[in-house]
């Protein structure tokens, strides 16, 4: 005779089911995301120096003595001020220079839209070592940029100056704005468009017809570019690290730079790397909880 | 199919993939062929450098069946960054290129690689090797079997610029800085450096001054507690440093230049002089397949010498240069000691400085030879050397005595501060004195700490 299922039976079986599709992702997540955090902030509270963790020179906690070291050192904050520049180049001019190419391409303002759309786009494509490599020459001493700028001012030189970071905040913005156009000419394209014709014919300018009806319907995507922008700033390396290297005298180094360099120049300080890694994972903790009040606040309204 | 026959078929498909790989390793067992896992140190864009694969790597190969050589090619701070992290995970290459302190002060304080003297002596070799290559190394005892000498100052001038520009030839530090106005008004740079990575400034300049303002035994009395970083030795030398950029005689431009970025404006006359160390004299002779040169044999005879600055204001030392013992090869301390391996290990390593591969880099420029089976002026003689083999043999008699190299003696706590604080004089942010302070707190805090 068949068993006959009681609710006990079925919802033994709904979790046999959660638990067999959720365990191997949580394993997966414990063991890539949960297990290194949590091991790089007991790292960052101990002596280790490299080597065996077991067995070999004798590990101690040293409580927080690496994190009163780094916020002893001015280059920290140097690279801390470095980050923060990038996070604004990427929110307030990555996010509405991509929105501005994307309107002018998706409202037909230019001739040849699918050319400028693969120009603008091409940078996000290329290998960031191969932009980083073609840039640095751009900007060297004896580089296109000194010299074009000796055509109009003779006898310029192009120096690092007070301030580094210029040319490194500008390919960042050349770089990933196209990535941002891509994003909003997908959204842009979701617009009914007998609306936007509709405003028109009701006599609505091109400025009314954007405050009105096309910024409202993305305002969810703004928040999402944003979160994107900024996780994506903290993580900045790559291109910078092959452009400068975080130099001259750290003053184009960002956080994650100025940790690898603890972890790997000279005599390495993995506790000191571990405690700025720590703090980089705060850092991103408050931005995007900043974010998150950010979309509750103003986002969702399309 | 069923879904048992796929399991069936699964597991037979490992089956055989399985026993093959093992296959394959009882194979390479029964031969009796070694690998050997090799870090080597190579700039792939200089020239001869990719003959080093063929003339150095592929002959041991074939002379010695028996080996088998996995080798990974890496430059600059990639390759130091690299070694890192094989020491951090103690998954460290059979034998790798190294330092014998500085960039490669972890290999020797952790205590991952072999003391070399006891295999030197075991085969008689001692003798073979100049003594001062065979000093204690940071580890305190052989940790690689150096190339030979290097000094890290080397001032290459271009005669030719000086002549075509009414000037004469001088490496005196005054008669130098009057060059400038002459050279600017041209657009021509007195000085060629490359200053973005920072420790450029520290090896190829600043520790020769060091040498010429704190005496050739200034580290033994720093380490004696009889002198400090705030005293005039080390403030006069950063002063000069100073000097130098304000006066035009190193442009601060140099700071966004990569290294080895500006050897080929310096060979076309871009600049008179270039200052590196003596180890770029090989990127500017002839690729021996191409038979291409940055600066030909006729112009490395007629218009170019090999030198030092000389005469600084108020230098206690006279003609000195900054030297340390070169680079050179070890061996993982992973090895079992009187293993198939470490036999298969040190032959290589006797070969990479043995006679053979020691006369090749002699040809190429990339070293001046610790072994002194290889005789230098009858190689020269022999193979009709190019001009700058020889005038760098003359170089190396012109220039002593011979003082300490800062990230050869100091621990990178230390030094990377002086390294920083180099590039802040060059930006003009920090005065020398604020450098000296700095780096006097960062060697009274390693002093504490270790």
């Amino acid at each position: 005779m068949a068993k006959v299922l009681t609710m006990a039976d079925t919802k033994r079986e709904q979790r046999r089911a959660y638990w067999s599709l959720v365990l191997p992702g949580f394993l997966l997540y414990i063991a890539v995301m949960a297990f290194p955090t949590i091991f790089s902030v007991v790292l960052s509270l101990t002596s280790y120096n490299g080597g065996k963790l077991f067995g070999g020179r004798p590990v101690e906690m040293v409580g927080l003595k690496w994190y009163k070291r780094l916020f002893a050192d001015e280059y920290f904050y140097r690279a801390l001020k470095n980050n923060l520049w990038i996070v604004l180049v990427s929110v307030l001019g990555q996010i509405p220079l991509g929105f501005f190419l994307a309107y002018v391409l998706y409202r037909g303002l230019v001739r040849a839209r699918d050319f400028f759309q693969t120009m603008i786009y091409l940078p996000t494509v290329i290998s960031t070592v191969v932009i980083g490599i073609l840039w640095k020459s751009f900007f060297a001493p004896h580089g296109a940029f000194p010299e074009l700028m000796r055509i109009f001012r003779p006898g310029y030189e192009y120096t690092m100056g007070s301030h580094p970071m210029i040319p490194v905040l500008f390919v960042i913005l050349w770089m990933y704005s196209g990535m941002y156009m891509i994003i909003f000419m997908a959204n842009l394209q979701k617009i009914d468009n007998a609306v936007i014709e509709a405003a028109r014919i009701d006599g609505a300018s091109e400025m009314q017809v954007l405050r009105h009806v096309i910024l409202p319907a993305l305002s969810g995507v703004i928040v999402v570019t944003a979160i994107l922008a900024i996780s994506g700033s903290l993580k900045s390396f790559d291109l910078i690290y092959v452009m400068t290297g975080g130099g001259p005298a750290n003053r184009t180094s960002v956080l994650s730079i100025y940790m690898f360099d603890k972890a790997f120049k000279g005599a390495p300080n993995y506790p000191l790397a571990n405690a700025i890694s720590t703090v980089m994972v705060i850092i991103s903790f408050a931005l995007i909880g900043l974010t998150k009040f950010a979309e509750n606040k103003f986002g969702g309204r399309e | 199919m069923t879904g048992l026959k796929r399991v069936t078929v699964v597991l037979l498909a490992l089956v055989v993939i399985g026993s093959s790989l093992f296959a394959q390793g009882v194979k390479e067992e029964a031969k009796g062929q070694v690998t050997l896992n090799v870090l080597n140190y190579i700039d792939m864009s200089e020239p001869n450098s990719a003959n080093e694969v063929r003339l150095v790597w592929e002959k041991f190969e074939k002379e010695n069946p028996d080996i088998k050589i996995v080798r990974e090619d890496l430059f600059n701070e990639p390759f130091h960054y690299k070694t890192e992290a094989y020491i951090a995970s103690g998954q460290l290459p059979d034998v790798l290129y190294m330092w014998p302190s500085g960039r490669s002060t972890s290999l020797h304080t952790t205590g991952s690689v072999k003391d070399l003297m006891p295999l030197l002596e075991r085969d008689g070799l001692v003798d073979d090797y100049n003594p001062a290559a065979l000093a204690p190394q940071f580890s305190g005892f052989l940790g690689e079997l150096p190339n030979g000498i290097t000094t890290t100052h080397m001032l290459f001038v271009n005669k030719k610029v000086l002549r075509d520009n009414g000037l004469k030839l001088s490496t005196d530090y005054n008669d130098m800085k009057k060059m400038v106005s002459t050279l600017k008004a041209k657009g021509i740079e007195l000085i060629a450096m490359d200053n973005m990575d920072d420790w450029v400034m520290q090896s190829c300049l600043f520790s020769m001054v060091v040498g010429r303002y704190g005496g050739t035994d200034w580290y033994d009395r720093l380490a004696a507690g009889k002198i400090k970083f705030t005293d005039d030795w080390f403030v006069k030398s950063l002063e000069l440093i100073d000097d130098m950029y304000k006066s035009g005689m190193i442009n601060r431009n140099t700071l966004s230049s990569p290294y080895g970025a500006s050897r080929s404006s310096f060979a076309t006359g871009k600049a008179a002089f270039l200052i590196d160390g003596d180890w770029a004299t090989g990127s500017f002779m002839t690729d021996i397949t191409t038979g291409d040169a940055l600066i030909n044999a006729k112009a490395q005879a007629d218009d170019f010498e090999l030198m030092v600055i000389t005469n600084l204001p108020g230098e206690v030392v006279a003609n000195s240069n900054s030297g340390v013992v070169g680079t050179g090869w070890g061996m993982s301390a992973n090895i079992p000691a009187g293993s198939a391996k470490e036999e298969a290990a040190w032959r290589l390593i006797k070969y990479l400085q043995g006679e053979y591969v020691q006369t090749y880099r002699l040809t190429t420029g990339a070293s001046f030879p610790s072994n002194l089976k290889v005789d230098v002026a009858k190689v020269a003689a022999e193979q009709n050397l190019e001009p700058f083999i020889t005038k760098r043999a003359e170089y190396y008699n012109k220039y002593v005595p011979i003082t300490p190299v800062i990230d050869g003696v100091l621990h990178s706590d230390v030094y990377n501060v002086i390294n920083s604080g180099l590039q802040e004089i060059g930006l003009g942010s920090k005065a020398p004195r604020t450098v000296a302070a700095e780096v006097q707190r960062a060697w009274e805090n390693f002093l504490k700490n270790n």
